[in-house]
């Protein structure tokens, strides 16, 4: 049999996906039909998974910088050289950072956890996509009392109330786009809070199509609103009122104005009202918020969690609070302790002139965009493991090979705490080591060179993942009924909740009520956001290494070759405006790009989308703007619009 | 053509003779899930012809979702190329393909082999196969073939025609090929009592539709006279469209799509792979020409041309049989839960409004 099945290692959904291979290329793909989550669909990126494994551009053997030239070079070699150079950094001093994959395997990401506590000493760690989903961690677990998903993502095909807030879930996680769709389809009511006109939002049962940046107030206010019912019915829950925060955060939704609401976010309270009747009545409730570096910010997440919580709803057996992230182990890369604490992140150190940052250890850098290239061009020595070949290796000293995902046992922890393991199924062509063998024989060569003081009780000397895992299962909380063994029987099982001592035990965040007032001005018209799009899915390389993506993500390039902004057709009649002219766009922090006008019925009046794949977007635009990153999706831009002159 | 009545041992045993002369592909299960597929069988490996309608159409096995056509060297001083091919002939045999793989893949033969242009690597993968079909005595939920002519029990294009009766199955011989297994293998004749219970079969295949093929809401005769006529509306389509993920898989599973897009992949050191992939009408890039003008940009439009190709008459002529071979795979796979039998209600639906 050709078919091997395994686990899709692009988004985080975890789709059940089969690989035909002849056991040294993959050959193509099929969907794993009895998948609890995917039931046997696949997104254009999983259906083309086998041309991205088919890609040239693979690294293929260690490689040396010398005088300015890759030359190729053996395990041995590379390692010596890595561990020598990295030996002449202090670690402790936040000398050395690591930016890890989300897309990694949890025993790759584990081992390299363990290298960079036993060999690097540093604490300068993060991944790619760190910031937003630590936020959501964060808050999850200071309501629910552990940092990952509430409920399963198979909750979607039961529950009676399906809350969407953000995301352009159809094109960033399609499948569960889909799943959400069916249950649309069989009367469940799916309500979308989104500024654009997405298509999940077309796809709902009702959209609110808020004002840019009042996803948060929106939320509190429909809390506010399932309270005051839940008073004039005498319904409300006894047991919510005694958990901690209540009286404050009840409080805060009361000093939400309606007047003030609606000014702000463009919403009318009533219908506010409405909907509250709604989710009250349901029995089962799903909320689902994107996660990660395009995900929302702290506040919005915070109301979410409120909101989950005052509903009472969250311990029936459909219920779910889901943060779905973009990256097939952004989850697990958190649980293996890769995302770093919140204030040392690599980004940050990057950014700071004055950080002691001098060396940096990077695994799989799939985006297109490298932020903060300047600094990373001068650190003293940078070190870059991949599967594939990829821009940021240009600012390597040194380069492993990695297997890709089909080339390794592993596992891989999707949104909703999932654990799923995908076997080995094609041999790599040229032997590469997974991550961690490769993690494991730097420390090898570490412990050689200078004594390493390996705590007690834990050798490194692992002889395949599986023995990695059962590490994993002895040290990372949730894990511990876990194997290989028995993550092979079935579609994977999801990490058990109850490892944390304050499972259950529910709290409120202290929220924040405020009128967030639109950034533009008369000068600035237009509230400037980044928008999405199927194949360019988080600017990432990987889409770039298929040929039909590739082809669907070069077409639109085609058509609007200098990129293009999003504009209403009220917002183009205005500006005297036709699709595909150039207009100027003006930021207010003094940057200005050309692009070309695409004009769109789902974009409100006043707003305008850039999709991240356009690089002055990330580079001119966003990264120049405060906090951008901090805020996620809810980042906002204020910019003037002009036809080129 | 000749009939024969044929032991199970006895189709084992010819699975079995035909793998030392042929690539021999049958139904397997593929745990976790037991999922089947059509695939090629190991040594000593038979088919299993009771197993359920496989997941991926038979057409993987002659127009592969990935195929390496042939790789090419060009040396600009000498100015010479050097091409090798990729593909070469390997006798096959499809063995129990459903009815409804069977006319995917004599509407692939029209495509590929029919016209002016002859597919050469199709030709290849097809030329020397013998197809061996196997009537379904039960539908599978999704099915819909009833409304598609294009099962129980396969009519025409077979080499040999198996259906399971109580003593054993009717093998019916349907070319010269077949003939001359049969006559290999020296069967026993079967009599006009058998063609009748091969009769019954079907029939009692046909009446359970109703009850066993639940998901089948299918009635696509009216459809194709509304999709030829061109009266659906325009909003019709929108809804359709909507629903659209642009995943691609509705192409990947219809076992009779037949667009594929050729790409020349650069390798290390000049060397150059030419690769056939297939293609789906739901892709935007799929329809651009040149200057950016893309008659079907609008989703709707892509899923409109889809459904016109399986449902019009005007395509029919082409294939000489609906687009659509019943297989409802596509309702399996889609995340937008627009399968063709969704199609063909809210046309429908829209009619009788």
């Amino acid at each position: 049999m050709s078919y091997q099945a395994c686990v899709c290692n692009l988004c985080g959904t975890g789709c059940g996906q089969f690989l035909k291979t002849d056991g040294r290329k993959v050959l193509g793909v099929a969907p794993v039909i009895a998948h609890p989550v995917s039931k046997g669909k696949l997104c254009v990126r999983g259906w083309h998974a086998n041309e991205l494994l088919n890609s040239n551009e693979r690294i293929t053997t260690p490689l040396i910088r010398e005088d300015g030239a890759w030359r190729t070079a053996s395990y041995a070699e590379a390692i010596e050289l890595l561990v020598r150079r990295m030996g002449e950094f202090d670690g402790p001093a936040g000398e050395i950072g690591v930016l890890a994959s989300a897309r990694s395997s949890n025993e790759d990401l584990f081992a390299l956890r363990r290298l960079v506590d036993e060999v690097f000493h540093t604490h300068v760690v993060g991944v790619g996509a760190e910031a937003g989903h630590r936020n959501s961690m964060a808050c999850i677990s200071h309501a629910f009392g552990y940092p990952g998903a509430v409920g399963s993502l198979t909750a979607i095909d039961k529950a009676d109330y399906i809350l969407v807030v953000g995301s352009d879930i159809t094109r960033q996680n399609p499948i569960i786009g889909g799943n959400i769709h069916y249950a649309a389809r069989r009367g469940a009511r799916v309500v979308t809070m989104c500024s654009s006109r997405t298509q999940i939002a077309k796809l709902s049962t009702k959209h609110f199509q808020q004002k840019p940046g009042t996803k948060g107030l929106l939320l509190n206010a429909l809390a506010k609103a399932l309270h005051a019912l839940r008073t004039v019915n005498n319904t409300r829950r006894v047991d919510v009122g005694k958990l901690p925060g209540y009286a404050r955060y009840i409080d805060a939704l009361r000093s939400i104005s309606s007047v003030a609401l609606e000014a702000a976010s463009g919403i009318r309270y009533e219908e506010i009202e409405a909907e509250a009747e709604r989710l009250d009545r349901a029995k089962s409730v799903v909320i689902l918020f994107s996660s990660g570096i395009s995900g929302l910010d702290q506040w919005t997440i915070q109301a979410i969690t409120n909101l989950a919580v005052l509903t009472d709803k969250m311990d029936d057996e459909n219920s779910a609070l889901i943060p779905v992230a973009g990256i097939s182990n952004l989850q697990g890369s958190f649980d293996m302790g890769l995302s770093g604490e919140f204030g040392n992140s690599v980004f940050r150190r990057l950014a700071e002139p004055q950080s002691p940052l001098r060396a940096l250890f990077v695994v799989d850098h799939d985006d297109g965009i490298i932020r903060d290239r300047e600094r990373i061009e001068a650190l003293d020595f940078v070190a870059y493991c991949g599967a594939f070949r990829n821009p940021f290796m240009e600012l390597a000293d040194v380069v492993f090979p990695l297997t890709a995902f089909n080339e390794a046992d592993g596992t891989y922890t999707a949104s909703d705490r999932r654990v799923q393991l995908t076997r080995k199924n094609t041999a790599n062509a040229n032997d590469c080591l997974p991550g961690w063998a490769l993690y494991q024989a730097i420390a090898g060569q570490a412990a050689r060179s200078r004594p390493v003081a390996v705590p007690a009780g834990r050798p490194w000397g692992y002889r395949d993942a599986a023995e990695v895992f059962a590490d994993i299962a002895r040290s990372i909380p949730g894990y511990h009924e876990l194997s290989h063994a028995q993550l092979a029987k079935g579609f994977g099982q999801h990490w058990d909740v109850g490892a944390f001592a304050n499972a259950g035990r529910k709290r409120f965040h202290e929220v924040r009520i405020d009128y967030p007032t639109p950034p533009t001005s008369d000068e600035f018209p237009f509230a400037l956001m980044v928008g999405k799009a199927q194949h360019f899915w988080h600017q990432n390389n990987l889409m770039r290494k298929t040929l039909i993506p590739r082809r669907e993500y070069d077409q639109t390039l085609l058509l609007y070759p200098q990129g293009y902004v999003e504009i209403s057709p009220e917002d183009a009649n205005r500006l005297k405006v036709k699709d595909k002219w150039l207009v100027r766009v003006t930021s207010s922090t003094g940057t200005s790009m050309h692009i070309a006008v695409k004009i769109s019925a789902d974009v409100q009046t006043g707003t305008a989308y850039i999709p991240y794949f356009i690089k002055n977007m990330i580079s001119d635009f966003l990264i120049h703007y405060d906090n951008a990153f901090a805020a996620g999706e809810e980042s906002i831009i204020p910019v003037r619009i002009e036809e080129k002159e | 053509m000749s009939i024969y009545l044929v032991s199970s041992e006895e189709i084992k045993a010819l699975a079995l003779d035909l793998q030392k002369t042929h690539e021999v592909y049958g139904p397997q299960l593929k745990p976790p899930g037991g999922q089947v597929f059509f695939d090629l069988l190991a040594a000593g490996e038979v088919p299993d012809l009771d197993a359920a309608i496989p997941s991926m159409p038979v057409k993987e096995i002659l127009f592969p979702q990935m195929e390496r056509i042939l790789k090419y060297r060009y040396d600009p001083e000498a100015q010479q190329v050097e091409i090798e091919k990729q593909y070469a002939e390997k006798p096959k045999v499809l063995f129990g393909l459903r009815p409804c793989d069977l006319n995917g893949i004599l509407c692939l033969d029209r495509f590929f082999l029919g016209q002016e242009f002859v597919d050469d690597v199709y030709l290849v993968h097809r030329r020397q196969s013998i197809l061996i079909s196997n009537t379904c005595s039960a539908p599978w939920d999704q099915c819909l073939c009833v409304c598609t002519h294009s099962g129980p029990a396969a009519e025409e294009g077979f080499d040999l025609d198996l259906t399971r009766l109580d003593d054993g199955y009717l093998v019916q011989v349907g070319s010269a090929k077949g003939q001359a297994i049969a006559d290999a293998q020296g069967w026993q004749p079967a009599g006009e009592e058998h063609l009748a219970a091969k009769k019954a079969v079907i029939e009692r295949s046909i009446a359970s539709f109703p009850e066993l093929a639940k998901d089948n809401k299918a009635w696509i005769s009216r459809a194709m006279n509304r999709m030829t006529t061109g009266f659906i509306k325009h909003e019709i389509w929108e809804y359709i469209g909507n629903q659209c993920l642009e995943c691609g898989a509705c192409a990947f599973v219809c076992p009779t799509c037949s667009c594929f897009n050729i790409e020349d992949a650069q390798q290390c050191g000049g060397d150059c792979e030419r690769l056939r992939t297939r293609d789906s009408c739901s892709f935007e890039g799929y329809a651009r020409m040149a200057g950016d003008h893309n008659p079907r940009k609008p989703v709707e439009d892509r899923r409109n041309k889809r459904f016109f190709c399986k449902l019009s008459y005007s395509q029919s002529k082409k294939y000489l049989r609906p687009g659509c071979v019943g297989c409802g795979r596509c309702q399996w796979v889609c995340p937008g839960d627009i399968g063709l039998p969704n199609v063909v209600q809210y046309i429908r639906r829209e009619t009788s409004a």
